[in-house]
């Protein structure tokens, strides 16, 4: 008989939980505070919520980190019914804060249940399709070690590649998450930057890889980013794609879905973004996250 | 072989070892073979004196096990035995081997692979795997001389033969034969003159040495250092001595290069023959006695001079080209060695199916490119100017390169300077009006440290000293030929370091002229052109090097250029030069009368035009 696995994860996927095929899974939802006020994802509030009032109310946004309590009361729960859990988190190079809190429950359950913690080294849709990479792999291998599932996810972590197009770095940067991608802030000219999260690097940060003018120019050069990847990596084929976008820049995203709808893809998923997301994205931004 | 790989176990039979591999972890262990033999690529650069003096065998090697290194990281999800994990790393090596020694090391290893393809690591057939790899490095070599890699390759093949008779662990066999092939490597200059007048042994054949060495440590982690004085001080050495043994004989004792020379440690000179001709030239200075002549001293001279012509020895071939061509029309190397041979000399071929990976030293390498490309594809091309890497190799000035590659803007504008800056160009050298000399560009792309640089300038009258410059310069450097700042931010928007150099180069071509723009000027006379009657004082506007619209209103004329250039832009941007600096603003003008076009002003601080706008 195939043994149990609980997933957990957390509501920064850019899917939404009925995007997600694996009936074990539980995603935790970040603190989001806007003004001194906490909010978590429900129907109402929730990305497409705070980017109306980004653009109304000019308010200020962040996050916090996942709670504790909350990760190990899901644990607490399901505990006795799996024979492992296993936990994607997002990139530790984007939030420690988050990892560390993963690593602290896995501590705690030491010899009572195994805890796998990945570290997705993404955030948004690059979590997401970790996540699904690692969630496949249960699938088709329902008997694998922790050991072999923290081997193995390693290998969907540095195949995951994810490009963002954020129109208004501003919001990234008074999030502390912009990395190497600082430099772009404050330039004279005005540009549209093509940051990547990119598995392979093994910082787990942010890092410019392009750049335009106009949003035909950086879908351009995403898609000849994406095709020099799938070269470096003698890939054929992307395994899943995941577009999300963030309201705003329609034409843009219409005509970048019609660019990488081109390329060879067995999964090609429209995101959902969600609010935690839009803290940091900001209206108008849109990410394509691919593994290979 | 007795490894802690770790394997996952299907199927044992005697002596073979039908079990898959953990790729991934075997290309760990490749990759610390790699990094041992990258830490000492300098010293097997500064023995590098056969067939050219060009100083490049330790690269050649280590981008060799590169190329390869990358090719497998693809197949690390798959499940292979490992007869087939060396079959397709060995291919691989072959597709991306460089330079003399990268080829003849891939022949080797491609030998040792056809026999373990079987998977049989008994050993006696390791034996016959190593004597393959040796037989076919040799075939596959056009003049294989004694003295060289492949002597080392022989060597190993007959010591290994002998010590698996007495011990049965081929991993201590192959440590134990490491301090032999040290002792032939010592007796390669006996075998091979050319290396004797150096003072060196044969950096191929010490290249193999490392290698075997770097499969020792990660078989049993051990392993020793190599270091060495570099070319540059060695000749520095020899020259010093040379000027001291030329001066007046009363000035010997005076000078303070004396007690330079006749302190100098021998255990610091790794070259041989140096260390043996300045012993002499001590036992000259000390043993002079006050008469006219020093006893001896032409012939250390003498030995001295002959040493330094051969380093500084005159290459006739100059290009080290490479390539790999995909030909269903070739049916075999010796076809393809007819068509190309007479190009040059150290050729080598080799082929994996319908792929020929060619290694030649020619001073044609277009034609070669031109002759082979008449039959297939050209997957890959390189060309190093080995002249070019004989003088940096000989010379004092060493970069210590400190990023592989650079983008360098040349332009006139300090605007546009900053605005490529922020584009992310590594340095930019504003010139102004003064278009920069030879001196200036060579010291700029030689401060950026960068082992490949990409340069870009806005005026077309700057190629021709920015060639020269390269010639000069100690990167290898791709000029790309703009010709406007305008060209040289499309490159710049077009062009990611997270690309490799060719990838970067040829992006930054195709995306050149992905920018439509037009200059504005005012006219300092009556003009006649391109069907146009242009007053003294009027503007005109030029777009594709053709006068398309002159107006007297300079507002009136950029309206009209916008209205004729803008269809299928949704971003105008208008870079004011020198002569408008002060003028007002077009902006408002332009956002009343095209209310669908969004508009970007800037400082570009060209001199020539008022304006240049583009249309994105």
């Amino acid at each position: 008989m195939s043994q149990k696995i609980f997933v957990i994860s957390a509501d920064n996927l850019g899917l939404s939980r009925d995007q997600v095929d694996y009936p074990d899974l539980e995603l935790l939802r970040f603190p989001v505070f806007v003004g001194d006020k906490e909010y978590r994802q429900d129907e109402v509030h929730n990305a497409k919520w705070l980017l109306q009032k980004y653009a109304n109310e000019q308010v200020v946004a962040k996050s916090s980190t996942l709670v504790k309590q909350e990760m190990v009361d899901i644990v607490e729960r399901v505990r006795s019914s799996y024979d492992m859990i296993v936990q994607v988190v997002m990139g530790s190079g984007m939030s420690s804060a988050s990892f560390v809190v993963a690593e602290n429950v896995r501590k705690m359950y030491e010899g009572i249940i195994p805890i796998v913690n990945v570290d997705s080294s993404q955030v948004i849709n690059g979590v997401g399709n970790v996540l699904l990479g690692v969630i496949d792999l249960i699938k088709s291998n329902p008997n694998l070690s922790p050991e072999e599932i923290a081997q193995k996810s390693k290998d969907v972590v540095q195949n995951t590649f994810t490009y963002f197009i954020f129109p208004d770095l501003n919001y990234l940067y008074r999030g502390g998450r912009i990395g190497k991608a600082k430099s772009l802030v404050g330039t004279i000219m005005k540009i549209i930057p093509i940051i990547g999260m990119l598995g392979d690097n093994g910082e787990g940060v942010m890092v410019p890889v392009g750049k335009g003018r106009t949003f035909k120019q950086v879908n351009t050069q995403l898609v000849e980013l994406i095709k020099a990847k799938m070269a470096e990596k003698s890939a054929s084929t992307i395994k899943r794609m995941n577009l999300t976008h963030f309201g705003g820049n329609d034409e843009a995203v219409a005509e970048l879905k019609e660019m990488v709808g081109k390329l060879p893809c067995n999964d090609f998923i429209i995101g959902t973004p969600n609010l935690v997301e839009a803290v940091y994205a900001g209206p108008g931004a849109y990410c394509l996250s691919m593994s290979l | 072989m007795d490894t802690e790989l770790k394997i996952n176990e299907v199927e044992v039979k005697p002596h073979e070892l039908k079990v898959s591999v953990n790729v991934k972890e075997i290309n760990k262990r490749i990759e610390n073979i790699h990094r041992y033999l990258n830490s000492h690529k300098e010293y097997l650069n500064r023995l590098n004196v056969f067939p050219v003096p060009d100083g490049d065998t330790g690269l050649n090697l280590t981008l060799t096990f590169q190329g390869a290194m990358a090719s497998m990281q693809g197949m690390e999800n798959e499940s292979m035995l490992p007869g087939e994990y060396l079959k397709n790393f060995t291919e691989q090596m072959l597709l991306n081997s460089r330079g003399c020694s990268g080829v003849i090391f891939s022949l080797f290893a491609q030998g040792v692979a056809q026999v373990l393809e079987n998977n049989d690591f008994s050993n006696e057939n390791l034996h016959r795997a190593i004597a393959n790899g040796f037989k076919n490095a040799w075939d596959g070599t056009e003049n294989p001389r004694e003295g060289t890699m492949l002597t080392l390759m022989r060597e190993f093949r007959d010591i290994f033969g002998k010590y698996i008779q007495e011990e049965k662990n081929a991993a201590m066999v192959i440590s134990k034969s490491i301090p032999y092939l040290m002792e032939v490597l010592d007796r390669t200059p006996e075998m091979l003159p050319v290396l004797k007048q150096a003072g060196v042994v044969d950096s191929g054949g010490a290249g193999f040495i490392i290698i075997l060495q770097g499969i020792d440590r990660e078989l049993k982690h051990n392993g020793s250092g190599f270091n060495s004085l570099s070319i540059a001080t060695l000749l520095n050495i020899s020259r010093t001595t040379r000027k001291l043994l030329r001066m007046r004989k009363s000035h010997v004792r005076k000078s303070s290069l004396t007690p330079l020379i006749t302190n100098i440690d021998d255990s610091k000179i790794h070259n041989s023959r140096l260390r043996e001709i300045l012993q002499n030239a001590r036992k000259v200075i000390n043993t002079w006695n006050g008469s006219r002549k020093l006893p001896g001293q032409e012939k250390v001279i003498s030995d001295l001079e002959e040493m330094g012509n051969l380093w500084d020895s005159d290459i006739k071939l100059k290009y080290c080209t490479e390539f790999v061509l995909e030909a269903n029309a070739i049916n075999s190397k010796e076809e393809l060695r007819e068509i190309i041979g007479h190009y040059g000399d150290s050729l080598i071929i080799v082929n994996s199916g319908n792929r020929y990976k060619v290694h030649i030293h020619t001073n044609k390498p277009d034609a070669v490119f031109a002759d082979a490309g008449r039959y297939g594809e050209l997957v890959f091309t390189k060309v190093d100017d080995m002249k070019k890497q004989h003088r940096n190799f000989v010379s004092d000035d060493v970069i210590e390169y400190e990023r592989d590659k650079s983008i360098l803007c040349i332009v006139s504008g300090s605007g546009f300077a900053d605005i490529l800056k922020n584009f992310g160009a590594d340095d930019v050298l504003c010139y102004g009006k003064n278009k920069p000399s030879v001196n200036q560009l060579v010291k700029k792309i030689d401060g950026l440290k960068a082992k490949n640089v990409i340069a870009a300038a806005d005026d077309s009258d700057i190629l021709m000293a920015l060639k020269y410059a390269v010639s000069l310069c100690k990167s290898n450097v791709y000029i790309v030929e703009s010709n406007n700042p305008i060209s040289i931010i499309a490159m710049m928007l077009g062009i990611s370091k997270e690309f490799d150099i060719a990838t970067m180069f040829e992006s930054a071509m195709s995306n050149l002229n992905s920018i439509t723009y037009c200059e504005i000027a005012r006219s300092v006379r009556n003009v006649e052109a391109d069907g146009f009657t242009v007053k003294k004082r009027d503007f005109f506007a030029v777009h594709n090097k053709k006068i398309i619209i002159s107006r007297t209103n300079l507002e009136q004329l950029v309206v009209d250029v916008v209205e004729r250039l803008n269809p299928g832009a949704s971003l105008v941007t208008i870079y004011k030069g020198i002569p408008s600096r002060s003028d007002r603003s077009l902006l408002p003008i332009l956002r009343e009368k095209f209310p669908n076009l969004e508009f970007e002003e800037y400082y570009g601080g060209q001199s020539k035009f008022n304006y240049y706008i583009s249309f994105e």
